[in-house]
């Protein structure tokens, strides 16, 4: 019985231990809370954590990230909810599923919470539950462009791998690139899991299955890594097109020894970064920039590296 | 003793065989068993006693012979059967859920309802009620209806099966090996509810390869062995040494019993 | 001939007070209690226990209660289901499917949701009946098997892997207000009027209440909990869900219908996923693929803090919703006080460890085990 007591004493210090370090550490001035929809595995995403705590050092603001743990579009509606009922000045959000998170924001924004939203979501959408503005890469756009480049440099058959099936913003990156070739998306866009062992095989499996492929476009570092694994494996680095969505320390060095033709630099970093940045000049000083900002895209290729590669998986 | 041996029998086997294949388990074997007798079944490992008793209760068909049921022919299709008829089996391996409270044990698969606004419940009170009745006319006091199994010595967990089994109108009560696996104390407990169990008019069967237990409450004794009987013996015509010897076949116990110093 | 009747002095008197508290529930109890009294010291001021606030994790806590009645009955019965989460991802789907793919009338496309879903769940037990192997295993299929079609028939159908529409489609529709509705809006109009609890400031809502009412998905887990708890301990059926999973054998014995049972409570348990994933895209207005991932263990940890024994036979319903309430809790109240949320899963393990450690030793008083 002691014994039992005193595992319980010892956990209920464990327990409290972090409240504490979280209390005494809280800053004066605004509370900004950022909600992404990245489940905790998504390394990606560290930049925006990066970025958002940069921001609120130099303007002087609380701020926090929040995500769904599993990235249950569903369980991010409740953070939101969650982050509106702790009234904050403001609240900056991905738009990864209008349906189900323009309701919360909606009432975020009633609440007379400023939002802005980033990343993912079309400017339409913000527009439409009363945000602020947008910052970030419109995915179709950017798929488009990037379809158009892959075809003036001979891409006509393609695979694209899609590390993030579930999430359809993710899934128009390949549409626009599909459309930027004017081919027919078809079965092109494989649902490659997260795993990267999957992935690898899954991509050396399509390529053997299907010869006369002769681009891939991978969405993220998820997708991204496993490929140039795989195509290391299989004798295609470098004679196949292989560009990329974002950046990260493997793509760069892929970039660099020419397996990758280009990465498109969405420049998560700004995302963070500015919507803090603005909040907090729009809170003290009623300034607010006219127009949605793009933050990318950004082909990063070959050429001034320097930065990308100091800073990647940091700031970039 | 057994004065009420002047009865019709209960239950009577007659020449009953079980073959599994080429193996014959029981070549011909024959009982009677009158209502408020305790009739010891013994044999060593092997001889058939299992075997001979799950044909008793239904779950074996016998290959040949016959069995009378209250005079009239049986045939058991199931253990259900057997069971709806009055016979109960208490099996080494308990019908009894150590997880769940004395009273939940004692109704299981007969739990007793009252209707509230038209739907049926578990009437705990009455189910409670008459737990704490029933287990302490077999001189077991519990802490409450609600004291799990698992609380409960051995002993004590054989008499609730027991005081269960004689509740729910058992005739014919099998108990098989209810002894083995206790201690002096509460093998007392279990013979002395035999004992009162037997007073009710309840013909109970008694299965074990301890003769010192047998003989405690027996009114008569049969001896299995090799898938035969040797016969059955009345209380009082019999000795324990001269069961010990039948059960183990004769001669080759003799020799050791010498070396062993007649303690087996 | 001792008297065997008179009592085992070895066994000690309990006190009343010890013997009321030494219940299933007791851990759970003491959990809640511990976590509301941390939250309170340090996520008072948050707006935690304001009217949006407490609205925000009751919902959280609401929806693990839902699936962990199920989850809690099912596990009492002895047998575990790793196929929830799946299967609220499938049967939000199949709302979407029916309601806005096919146009089907919205009660139509609930009912036939329930039936396929209870059919699904009734397959399940059934195989892991007939065939004897774990409900471990059968279930893990079973995750896979509807996690796939519920990425595969979308993306077939529409190309997306999530539908929207739905509470277009449920407009005006009799049945679906009972899942996606709410209760009591006319008293939380007049707490708004009356300033007990905040309204909107601007906007299209400016002036009502910023919880309007109370949603059905509480309704539907108060309900569901006060069901399993009454059909456990107060109804025989009970009786013979703690019997097949204390000792499957044991119970057959004594003429308890265990296969029956066992397959009626992984209907019971798909039920509740429906359930939880009709209200999910009721109030959502869309189904996705990813719905429901990894809830089946979130189920199962709220079944365990609550008291039940992995192995079954042994358990609570109120233990169950005291667990989901304090999972809740912490999820939602780790966001109010302002902690790190990746250390979220330290909490849970923590929590967890505790609960099971403290559960293990109040299940040890009451069943005598050793």
């Amino acid at each position: 019985m002691k014994s039992t007591l005193k595992a319980l004493l010892m956990a209920a210090a464990v327990v409290a231990a972090p409240f504490v370090a979280a209390n005494t550490a809280s800053a004066e001035g605004e509370k900004y809370i950022l909600v992404s929809h990245a489940p905790d595995s998504d390394t990606w995403w560290n930049t925006i954590k990066n970025g958002i705590a940069l921001a609120g050092k130099q303007v002087g603001a609380e701020v926090e990230y929040r995500n769904p743990p599993t990235g249950d579009i569903a369980d991010m509606a409740r953070i939101i909810e969650q982050a509106a009922a702790s009234s904050p000045d403001g609240i900056i959000t991905t738009l990864a599923d209008f349906d189900v998170l323009k309701g919360p924001i909606r009432n975020a924004v009633d609440q007379g919470i400023d939002v802005i939203i980033m990343n993912t979501g079309t400017p339409d959408q913000a527009r439409e539950v009363g945000a602020l503005m947008y910052v970030g890469q419109p995915e179709y756009d950017a798929g488009f462009a990037a379809g158009l480049r892959a075809k003036g440099e001979g891409v006509t058959k393609f695979l694209c791998v899609n590390h993030a099936i579930q999430q359809p913003t993710v899934g128009e990156r390949c549409r626009g690139y599909a459309d930027g070739l004017g081919i027919d998306l078809g079965d092109a866009m494989m649902d490659s899991g997260t795993d990267p062992s999957e992935i690898k095989n899954k991509v050396l499996a399509y390529l053997s299955a299907n010869p006369y492929v002769n681009g891939i476009l991978t969405l993220g570092p998820v997708s991204a890594d496993p490929t140039i694994a795989a195509l290391k494996e299989n004798g295609m680095a470098g004679s196949i097109h292989f560009g990329t969505f974002d950046l990260g320390e493997e793509i760069v060095k892929g970039i660099k020894d020419g397996t990758i033709k280009w990465g498109i630099d969405q420049q998560p970093f700004l995302q963070a970064y500015l919507p803090v940045v603005i909040l907090a000049n729009w809170d003290r000083f009623g300034v607010l920039p006219g127009n949605n900002i793009n933050s990318g895209p950004g082909f990063v290729t070959k050429d001034g590296l320097t930065m990308v590669e100091k800073f990647a998986g940091e700031y970039r | 003793m057994n004065t009420r041996t002047t009865h019709e029998p209960i239950i009577q086997m007659k020449n009953i065989e079980k073959h599994f294949g080429s193996v014959i388990a029981l070549a011909g074997v024959s009982i009677d068993v009158y209502p408020g007798e305790c009739h010891c079944l013994l044999g060593d490992n092997g001889a058939g006693k299992s075997t001979f008793i799950k044909t008793m209760s239904g779950v074996h068909k016998p290959t040949r012979g016959e069995i009378l049921f209250e005079g009239r022919p049986m045939n058991f299709e199931s253990p259900r059967d057997a069971m709806d008829a009055g016979i109960a089996t208490v099996h080494q391996h308990l019908a009894m859920i150590p997880l769940m409270s004395v009273s939940r044990n004692f109704f299981m698969g007969n739990e007793p309802v009252k209707k509230v606004v038209g739907m049926n419940f578990f009437d705990h009170e009455y189910a409670n009620q008459v737990t704490m009745d029933e287990m302490r006319k077999m001189g077991i006091n519990l802490r409450g209806p609600d004291q799990a199994v698992g609380t409960l010595s051995g002993g004590e967990r054989q008499t609730v099966a027991i005081a269960r089994a004689v509740h729910f109108g058992a005739k014919v009560l099998i108990l098989d090996e209810p002894t083995s696996a206790l201690g002096v104390r509460q093998t007392a407990n279990v013979l002395a509810t035999i004992d009162k169990v037997r007073k009710q008019d309840i013909a109970v069967v008694f299965i074990t390869h301890n003769v010192r237990h047998a003989m405690a409450v027996g009114d008569r004794f049969t001896v299995l062995n090799r898938g035969q009987t040797l016969g059955t013996a009345q209380r009082g015509q019999i000795s324990a040494e001269e069961l010990q010897d039948m059960m183990a076949g004769g001669q080759e116990l003799v020799a050791l019993e010498g070396s062993l110093g007649g303690t087996v | 001939m001792v008297d065997i009747a008179q009592t085992d002095e070895r066994i000690k008197e309990i006190s009343p007070l010890r013997r009321a508290l030494i219940r299933p529930e007791l851990g759970g109890m003491v959990g809640t209690v511990a976590v509301f009294l941390l939250f309170l010291l340090f996520a008072s001021d948050s707006g935690m226990f304001a009217a949006q606030g407490a609205l925000n994790w009751s919902l959280v806590s609401a929806q693990f209660m839902i699936i962990a009645v199920g989850a809690c009955l099912l596990m009492i019965a002895g047998e575990f289901d790793l196929s929830v989460g799946s299967m609220i991802g499938f049967a939000g789907m199949m709302v979407a499917v029916f309601g806005v793919v096919l146009g089907w009338p919205m009660w139509l496309t609930i009912i036939t949701t329930f039936a396929i879903c209870l059919a699904l769940g009734a397959l399940n037990g059934w195989i892991v009946v007939k065939t004897g192997l774990p409900s471990f295993i059968v279930t893990l299929a079973f995750l896979f098997i509807l996690r796939g079609f519920t990425i595969y028939i979308p993306q077939t159908i529409e190309r997306k892997t999530i539908i929207g529409g739905i509470r277009d489609a449920a407009e005006g529709d009799w049945l679906a207000p009972i899942f996606g509705g709410k209760i009591g809006t006319s008293f939380f109009q007049w707490l708004g009027e009356a300033g007990v609890i905040e309204v909107f400031e601007r906007g299209s809502r400016a002036g009502e209440p910023v919880v309007d009412g109370i949603p059905m998905l509480i309704v539907w887990a108060i309900a569901l909990v006060i069901f399993g708890h009454v059909l456990l301990t107060k109804t025989r059926f009970g009786n013979w869900v703690f019997a097949s999973g204390g000792d499957a054998e044991a119970a057959r014995n004594s003429g308890v219908p265990v296969n029956r049972v066992k397959i009626l409570m992984f209907m019971f348990t798909a039920f509740c996923a429906t359930v939880f994933a009709t209200c999910q895209v009721m109030e959502f207005g869309s189904a996705g693929a990813d719905r429901g991932l990894l809830k089946e263990f979130e189920a199962i940890i709220a079944v365990v803090i609550g008291g039940a024994l992995l192995t079954g036979g042994y358990g609570s319903v109120l233990g169950a919703a005291l667990g989901a309430l304090i999972f809740g809790v912490v999820q939602q109240g780790l966001f109010f006080a302002g902690v790190e949320s990746s250390l979220f899963r330290v909490f849970l393990g923590v929590i967890l460890l505790a609960a099971v450690i403290l559960n293990t030793y109040i299940r040890r008083i009451i069943t005598g085990e050793r």
